[in-house]
């Protein structure tokens, strides 16, 4: 019965509170209704009504009235400390499938505080926090990332039932908050387009028995090596600083290939992000083809996000 | 809350003012519930405190569980019950002091709450009066600060602050709970519940031996108050009639089976009328206090056959009632054989004497006024002495008052008085009830106390009716001019009883005078808040709002409403709020000219971009994006209307409208 109607709620939601990338919290957005709590208040006042009448006492009734006066004034109060709340969503850090994405909120006071904030995906697991007057607060959420590609946050449930717990003012936000999700790295060996030698170290264990005669020897440690190809070995039995040096550093190029893999899509995805984090780790220029797409060989911190970004969209464009 | 939050333990300040309210609500109860209650309580609230410090733990099923049969088992021998508003509350106060024991989580917390305020409500059937009333402020101050205290929240750990937002709430809460108070319509019981019956009720009953009324004398309790539309009768004049003693068995005076059978008399309205109202405390007998011979509308009460007021139920609280009396109306000119023989009927055999004198009298007077004057005439000549502490009679009691002791009050003078008319076959009856009262110049009210009791005498004559006659006047008569204290002799201790009574120093002005007042407002408590029920609450709509009932209170719950949402919202304050809305309407404004602010984009850097593209305003542009800077983060105060003109400025500025825009994009 309510999974019928969901669809035609958030659609509703959608029309009524549009996403947006910063929020304020007012009457158009927050709803506000008697918790179960509430419930019970009632049920106590309709209690202490039957004992007003019943026994014809005039206390009886002033306190009756008064709480049901107090009742509703917790509506007003609720709405007060919702109300003016503004939420921004901050940047998020891309993550690969499987992992948490950290999702960043900024909960920001305009004028007065906000007391018992409650944020989270779903109802059964909220984030509390308070934010100060004229303050800000910065609340972090985690999703789970399971597939690649853009994660667009689900509408982000807010509430609060202060003061009393008998109200509860919520509002169900789309902070327009997405978050590349890369795909799962998976080891393996290294699919490089065909009729291009290999070349890689003597400790990638996948490439054993492939590229081992590269390895040129060791030279004199200068300014500038990486400290990755030390030979911290050669170190410790007092030889001095040496480098591994391999034959062809920029030889032949390297290109990671779609088509060099077998199994289904995302099986070579996850084997060719395995290859673009090993391979800018080892600081190797690199270029990564994929069905429509072929980047320029390279390597740093740019490419490496430039062909992680290529990974997460394949075939997801957005 | 979501149920997650329910499960989790109650926060510590919370617990702080659970422990506070429960002490709290309590203290009314002390004197209703039995004493181990009170020391179960204690037991508890220690045991508690140690459970929160740990150094004990939290008791377990059987533990529990012996807890409660005990104490239900303890009710039910203290009162030899569990049904009955007594045992009922015992038992619900039982049940607040042991759920504190077992609470745990915040579900248990708000249970406590919740039965916490019904426990106060329960508390007003038992104390009601004007500061028990005032006093359970602080229970319900301290339970809604234990209910905010139980959010999660920085703020909900602050006990001042807790305290001072239930204080807030309470008062906010306060013009609606009038407003509510006046209009909700009062309704009859919907069924009947056991109503408290604890109270040691002193009063008259239905049946009189001389020495009751001396009991009676002793008390200073308060019986009912009366406030006369018109002027107050002079004293002499106010008769309180509750009820005849019409059966006589030689010692005891009491109610006649007759008087029981509902059977409205016959009489006739004469002479002026008395329009007063009256609040009587509690008696836990169904007769209202009239003067003669008295009317009144209230719901269940009748006038029964001896011109008493009577209601179906006993008056187990005070009520409110207003009566309109005809002092000189003719009653019964016809007597029924019944009612003859009743009111003739005298035990056999005993007072001889007494008899042979009636007889004689009715010889010498055989008119029955006649005969009730010479009566009269014989109390004032012979030495017939006014005092509360009569010797003790014999068992021909009236033989040995009249003609050996003739010292005795009220309650001989008019048995005797009866005796003998009945003896000398004139129809007579005992009326028993309360004379004077203490008049408050204050509120123009009188008192009427329990030492007010008093008993008197009506006789029948055929074509007359019924007439009173008080032989009491003849013997004292500053008794009935001037009250109790007055008329008894300087050896009796008026009150000797109650030495802490402020009654006794009623010749100290200053005790007084703070006596009266304090009883004025006693008096105005209980007949504008715990009085105002059905009758009363329509007499004061109908005065104050006569027509507009329903207009009123709408608008009056409107006018609450909407001034409260102002002073919780204050929207005067939300300066930074109207900023916002400018620069909001600011970028609409530029975004239907086909300039959007991109993400993250920046007021100034936005403004500067918007400039380029629009270089003929751009001085408005930048002009509304420097103010909008200086307002809101460089804390430059400036007044929104300063903001509210520059967008006007430039909108005026801008050269064409939306709908241009929306049909030729440039």
């Amino acid at each position: 019965m309510i999974e019928q109607f969901k669809p035609v709620w958030q659609r509703w939601v959608g029309r009524r509170i549009p996403p947006a990338s910063r929020i304020e919290l007012n009457h158009r957005r927050i709803f506000i209704l008697p918790t179960r709590v509430g419930g019970t208040y009632a049920f106590v006042l309709v209690l202490l009504l039957l004992v007003s009448i019943n026994y014809q006492n005039s206390l009886a009734y002033g306190l009756t009235f008064l709480m049901v006066s107090v009742g509703l004034l917790a509506i007003l109060h609720t709405y007060r400390n919702f109300t003016g709340l503004v939420l921004s969503a901050s940047n998020a850090r891309s993550v690969f499938v499987g992992e948490p994405v950290q999702l960043r909120l900024r909960l920001e006071s305009i004028s007065s505080g906000h007391h018992a904030i409650a944020l989270g995906w779903d109802t059964e697991q909220l984030e509390q926090t308070d934010v100060g007057a004229h303050s800000q607060q910065e609340v972090a959420l985690t999703l789970p990332a399971i597939n690649r590609g853009w994660l667009r946050a689900p509408r982000l449930r807010v509430e609060s039932v202060f003061p009393l717990g008998i109200f509860r003012a919520w509002s169900w936000l789309d902070l327009e908050q997405t978050v590349l999700i890369y795909p799962r790295p998976v080891p393996g060996s290294m699919p490089l387009l065909q009729g291009v030698q290999p070349h890689a170290e003597d400790d990638g264990q996948a490439t054993r028995g492939e590229g081992v005669d590269d390895y040129q020897g060791l030279r004199p440690w200068q300014a500038g090596d990486s400290l990755r190809r030390m030979h911290w070995k050669a170190w410790s039995r007092g030889q001095g600083l040496m480098v591994k040096e391999f034959t062809d550093l920029s030889g032949h190029d390297l290109c990671l290939d779609f088509m060099a893999l077998g199994g289904d899509i995302e099986e070579r995805l996850s084997r060719l992000c395995y290859w673009v984090l090993e391979l800018s780790q080892r600081q190797q220029p690199f270029a990564l083809r994929l069905p429509g797409f072929l980047s320029a060989v390279d390597s740093g911190d740019a490419h490496r996000e430039a062909c992680l970004r290529q990974l997460a969209l394949y075939g997801v464009r957005a | 809350m979501t149920l997650g939050n329910l499960a989790k333990p109650i926060p510590r300040v919370s617990l702080n003012w659970l422990l506070i309210a429960q002490a709290l609500v309590i203290v009314p109860f002390s004197l209703h519930v039995p004493v181990s209650l009170i020391v179960l309580w204690l037991a508890c609230t220690f045991w508690r405190i140690q459970i929160f410090r740990m150094r004990v733990r939290m008791p377990g099923t059987w533990v529990k569980s012996g807890l409660l049969v005990g104490t239900a088992g303890g009710i039910f021998l203290a009162r030899g019950s569990l049904v009955g508003l007594d045992a009922g509350a015992a038992l619900l106060i039982a049940a607040f002091i042991l759920k504190m024991l077992e609470m745990q989580t915040r579900r248990d917390a708000l249970v406590l709450i919740f039965l916490g305020f019904f426990c106060v409500a329960v508390g007003y059937l038992f104390e009601d009066a004007l500061l028990w009333g005032l006093f359970t402020i602080l229970p319900i101050v301290t339970l809604l600060a234990a209910l905010i205290g139980l959010q999660q929240s920085g703020f909900a750990s602050k006990p001042a602050d807790t305290l001072l937002l239930s204080v807030k709430l309470l008062l906010q809460a306060v013009p609606l709970m009038l407003l509510l108070f006046l209009f909700f319509p009062r309704l009859d019981p919907l069924w009947s519940l056991p109503q408290p019956s604890n109270k040691a009720l002193t009063g008259l009953s239905d049946s009189m031996a001389p020495g009751d009324v001396t009991e009676l004398s002793k008390s200073a309790a308060l019986v009912f108050r009366a406030s006369f539309e018109g002027p107050v009768p002079p004293r002499n004049q106010q008769y309180w009639r509750a009820l005849t003693l019409e059966q006589f068995d030689g010692r005891r005076w009491s109610q006649s089976s007759r008087a029981q059978v509902p059977d409205a008399p016959d009489w006739r309205r004469d002479g002026e009328k008395i329009s007063y109202s009256v609040v009587m405390e509690p008696t836990g007998k169904p007769w209202l206090m009239t003067l003669d011979v008295g009317e009144t509308d209230l719901a269940g009460v009748r006038q029964m056959s001896d011109f008493r007021s009577q209601r179906r139920r006993p008056i187990d609280q005070s009520i409110l009632y207003t009566v309109n009396s005809w002092p000189d109306a003719v009653r019964e000119t016809v007597l029924s054989d019944g009612a003859r023989s009743q009111d003739l009927q005298l035990p056999a055999k005993v007072n001889p004497e007494t008899r042979e004198w009636a007889a004689d009298l009715h010889r010498r007077y055989p008119k029955p006024e006649m005969l009730v004057e010479a009566l009269l005439s014989n109390f004032t000549e012979q030495p017939f002495h006014y005092t509360l502490k009569p010797p003790a009679l014999g068992p021909n009691s009236i033989d040995d008052f009249l003609f050996g002791s003739r010292s005795g009050f009220c309650a001989h003078y008019a048995g005797a008085m009866t005796f003998v008319l009945r003896a000398a076959g004139i129809p007579a009856r005992v009326v028993a009830g309360y004379q004077g009262g203490e008049l408050n110049p204050d509120g123009n009210y009188i008192s009427v106390r329990q030492f007010d009791a008093h008993a008197w005498v009506e006789y029948w004559q055929a074509g007359i009716g019924w007439r009173s006659v008080d032989p009491t006047a003849a013997v004292a008569p500053a008794r009935i001019e001037q009250g109790l204290e007055q008329a008894l002799a300087a050896d009796e201790d008026f009150l000797g009883d109650s030495p802490m009574s402020a009654l006794r120093y009623r010749h100290l002005a200053w005790v007084n005078s703070i006596r009266l007042s304090w009883d004025n407002l006693n008096y105005g408590w209980q007949r504008w808040v715990l009085g105002y029920q059905g009758q009363q609450q329509l007499q004061v709509l109908g005065r104050w709002f006569s027509g507009f009932q329903a207009p009123v209170f709408a608008g009056g719950a409107v006018a609450i409403l909407g001034l409260l949402a102002l002073w919780v919202f204050k929207p005067w304050r939300r300066e930074s709020d109207s900023q916002l809305r400018l620069f909001n309407a600011f970028e609409r404004l530029l975004a239907r000219h086909g300039l959007r602010r991109q993400q993250g984009e920046g007021a100034q850097a936005f403004a500067q971009r918007a400039a380029l593209r629009f270089p003929a305003q751009a001085e408005a542009i930048e002009g509304f994006a420097r103010e909008f800077e200086a307002q809101r983060y460089a804390g430059v105060s400036g007044s929104v209307g300063h903001l509210r003109r520059r967008l006007k400025y430039l909108r005026r500025s801008l050269p064409w409208r939306l709908s241009a825009v929306r049909d030729k994009p440039q």
